[in-house]
């Protein structure tokens, strides 16, 4: 997949790897960040999905994106960490627009409400970090044809702020 | 005086048997309408509801914080504490199922997860009913942040209160997995208008008020609402909302609140009736 060459309105089934983290993991991230401690894990390349999945039942789990926006306080530190791109649900703010432009990172809307459908896409599922967070915790997964729709390209072009149609 | 004794097993395993199907069920109404939609990512909510039906899998999988109302009758008693009753429900069926524990033990320290999705929120109303009847919202934690209470002008106009309605979901709707249900609280006081908007989104979707200014009124959000376009996951194809309802109540002359609640798309709600199975004389 060649992230500079997608554009808004984009549909990609995507296969490769996710870091799955939302609010908890981030804010501890920020925290060790703070105290000047190591991260238990790389961020360098990665695709990060928002996310926290269910408890697994033969070997499956559902999952699905969260709140995207909720997100936006910790997407500076995220870029700066070498995230590539992320995924999640629902408009952003402004700011996290601007840093999608500016760092030149793109940002993916995921299915909400989906999680079973989206179960079909998962391959290989391990926790990475902070498992007393539980849900909330850091996951790497390995995804099949997983799908995404392109919601900020590099240009800093939104769906969300053209408001309309363009399927 | 009787007294009527509700056996807290026969709930407990009605509300097991719910709380399971809706969490991985998608009822007619939804059904129909994710059939109908072809748009943006409408192959994977088709999809959706095949594999959670087949699988055991949860249709979303934010399972909810469970919120319950209970309306009793006044000579009612349950068998067991009523929360725990409704507490040991979640429990089981939280734990014996692939659904997420979503809920932390306090706010804004540790945030522990309680590792049982417990504890449910509990609204208890003692009416002149004669059995108890459970209606209950499944509701992911997205669309309970576009929860809203205004203190509106007591001498605010419809238009005026209105406009409050669509204003807010045309910024904050899409981030709450639309076509929603939106239930308006309107009267009471601060606390009993949002109890009031929760209670709306229990009602089925083609309820209307039994006031008719009210049913008009609900009528007219909606026809705005849908005017927004925000559509299906917010990706602008398809109604933006399934259903508009309100829920009124007296108020103090100084006040005039307005608390708004949004249910996603999924609409994951039910209701458990039961009979008590014995009464006794005072």
């Amino acid at each position: 997949m060649n992230l500079t060459q997608l554009k808004i309105f984009e549909r990609v089934d995507y296969t490769g790897e996710f870091l799955i983290m939302r609010d908890a993991a981030q804010k501890r991230i920020e925290t060790l960040l703070r105290k000047n401690q190591s991260l238990p894990f790389s961020l360098s390349n990665q695709i990060v999905f928002y996310a926290g999945p269910t408890k697994s039942s033969n070997n499956r789990v559902a999952i699905g994106p969260t709140t995207s926006e909720r997100m936006d306080r910790y997407l500076k530190m995220l870029f700066e960490l070498g995230v590539i791109a992320t995924v999640g649900k629902g408009k952003r703010t402004e700011m996290a627009r601007e840093l999608c432009r500016q760092y030149r990172r793109l940002y993916f809307v995921a299915p909400s409400g989906a999680a079973a459908a989206l179960s079909e896409h998962l391959r290989k599922l391990e926790i990475i970090a902070f498992e007393d967070l539980g849900p909330e915790a850091v996951y790497r997964v390995q995804v099949e044809n997983f799908p995404l729709i392109v919601a900020t390209d590099f240009d800093g072009n939104d769906i969300f702020s053209v408001g309309s149609y363009r399927f | 005086m009787k007294i009527a004794i509700v056996d807290a097993k026969r709930l407990e395993e009605k509300l097991i048997q719910q709380l399971q199907r809706v969490n991985t069920t998608a009822n007619d109404f939804v059904t129909n309408q994710v059939h109908a939609y072809e748009g943006p990512f409408s192959d994977v909510l088709k999809r959706n509801i095949t594999v959670a039906q087949q699988t055991g899998l949860p249709l979303c999988q934010d399972t909810g914080m469970v919120e319950f109302f209970v309306f009793a009758g006044y000579n009612i008693v349950f068998s067991e504490p009523l929360e725990e009753i409704l507490n040991n429900a979640v429990k089981k069926v939280y734990s014996s199922n692939p659904f997420r524990y979503s809920v932390v033990s306090e706010p804004l320290y540790e945030r522990k997860n309680t590792h049982d999705n417990t504890p449910a929120i509990v609204h208890l109303f003692h009416t002149r009913r004669e059995d108890v009847e459970v209606r209950f919202l499944v509701k992911g934690g997205g669309s309970e942040n576009l929860t809203k209470l205004f203190m509106a002008s007591p001498s605010a106009n419809v238009h005026e209160i209105i406009e409050l309605v669509v204003n807010h979901i045309k910024e904050h709707g899409a981030k709450g997995c639309p076509p929603l249900n939106v239930g308006i609280g309107m009267g009471g006081s601060a606390d009993k208008a949002v109890v009031l908007s929760k209670l709306a989104l229990t009602k089925s979707f083609d309820e209307t008020n039994e006031d008719s200014r009210y049913a008009q009124l609900e009528d007219e959000i909606y026809q705005r609402l849908n005017e927004l376009k925000i559509g299906f996951q917010g990706l602008f194809v398809g109604p933006t909302v399934y259903s508009v309802h309100v829920e009124y109540a007296p108020t103090h002359i100084a006040n005039l609140p307005i608390a708004v609640s949004v249910d996603c798309y999924l609409c994951r709600k039910g209701v458990v009736r039961i009979e008590p199975h014995a009464t006794q004389d005072l």
